[in-house]
């Protein structure tokens, strides 16, 4: 028996790193992963409710969901590599390319 | 010691919760790549863990699957490729920081109030506890065969959809990462 409460509040910690970590670091592997880190947030949460409801919904949704950050992470390297060949270094601050 | 024992379902959850963000502190405040990738791996193994204690079993083994054994060494072949180690980070906070920290603290904040006031106020409804049974699954029914149950009977849509979501990425990925001159 997992009470509801700290499953809640794992999660939204988890959650909190990785916004901040986006907000904060300006690598971008490092705000790649943090995105990973928020889905995975989210997925405790699917889980923990269809532990709840008693149902299995949130789990399937759960799975959909790795496959499509699965999807996210193959394009989002691809444009980091992108990047590098363009620049040189994958500092998000140094991505200028529309600027006026 | 028996109380632990008792509870040991709740404690192996807050355990590898715990874990999860301190492998979540390492990935964000390390300043090499690699030790990043490191703390990213430890954190999904940890929620992995989570999964597990969860009773969703095949979810948790394929976290370890997916992310552990794809996601993770994707990320250390683009460290290894990307060569960090000619460009010297000035430090790992930049310009945009000093907003926001901040920003995060007050995030931080208005989350806690709000769960004081739901989860753990006076007005707080009494104690959600999961249940310990799933409907799909019975005795002769595992984990797995319950999800595939409700996979395929309730999302099929979707989960066709993000096959073809999938095959766009790879199209879509190696795309972007051919060099220009070929």
């Amino acid at each position: 028996m997992v009470s509801m409460n700290a499953v809640l509040l794992i999660s939204f910690l988890l959650w909190m790193v990785g916004v901040a970590g986006v907000l904060i670091r300006r690598n971008a592997l490092v705000i790649l992963m943090c995105v990973e880190l928020m889905l995975n947030a989210a997925n405790l949460n699917l889980i923990a409710f269809a532990r709840l409801s008693g149902t299995v919904h949130g789990q399937a949704f759960a799975l959909l969901v790795m496959g499509f950050a699965a999807a996210e992470v193959a394009v989002g390297l691809a444009l980091v590599v992108a990047l590098y060949r363009k620049k040189g270094n994958i500092q998000v601050d140094e991505i200028n390319l529309l600027k006026g | 010691m028996e109380q632990l024992l008792n509870n040991i379902g709740q404690n192996m959850f807050v355990l590898f919760g715990l874990l999860a963000v301190g492998g979540a502190g390492i990935l964000i405040f390390s300043k090499s790549a690699v030790h990043s990738v490191i703390g990213f791996l430890f954190s999904m193994i940890c929620v992995a863990g989570c999964f597990l204690s969860l009773q969703a079993e095949f979810l948790g083994v394929a976290q370890l699957l997916v992310y552990a054994g794809g996601i993770v060494v994707l990320f250390l072949f683009v460290v290894m490729l990307v060569e960090l180690t000619k460009y010297q980070e000035k430090g790992i906070f930049q310009t945009q920081t000093k907003f926001a920290i901040p920003l995060v603290g007050l995030g931080l904040l208005v989350f806690a109030a709000i769960f004081r006031g739901t989860l753990f106020g006076s007005s707080a409804p009494e104690a959600l506890t999961l249940q310990q049974g799933l409907v799909g699954a019975t005795e002769n029914l595992g984990n797995a065969q319950a999800v595939s149950r409700g996979l395929f009977a309730n999302f099929l849509l979707p989960f066709e959809i993000l096959s073809v979501i999938l095959l766009v990425a790879l199209v879509g990925a190696i795309v972007l990462a051919k060099s220009e001159r070929v």
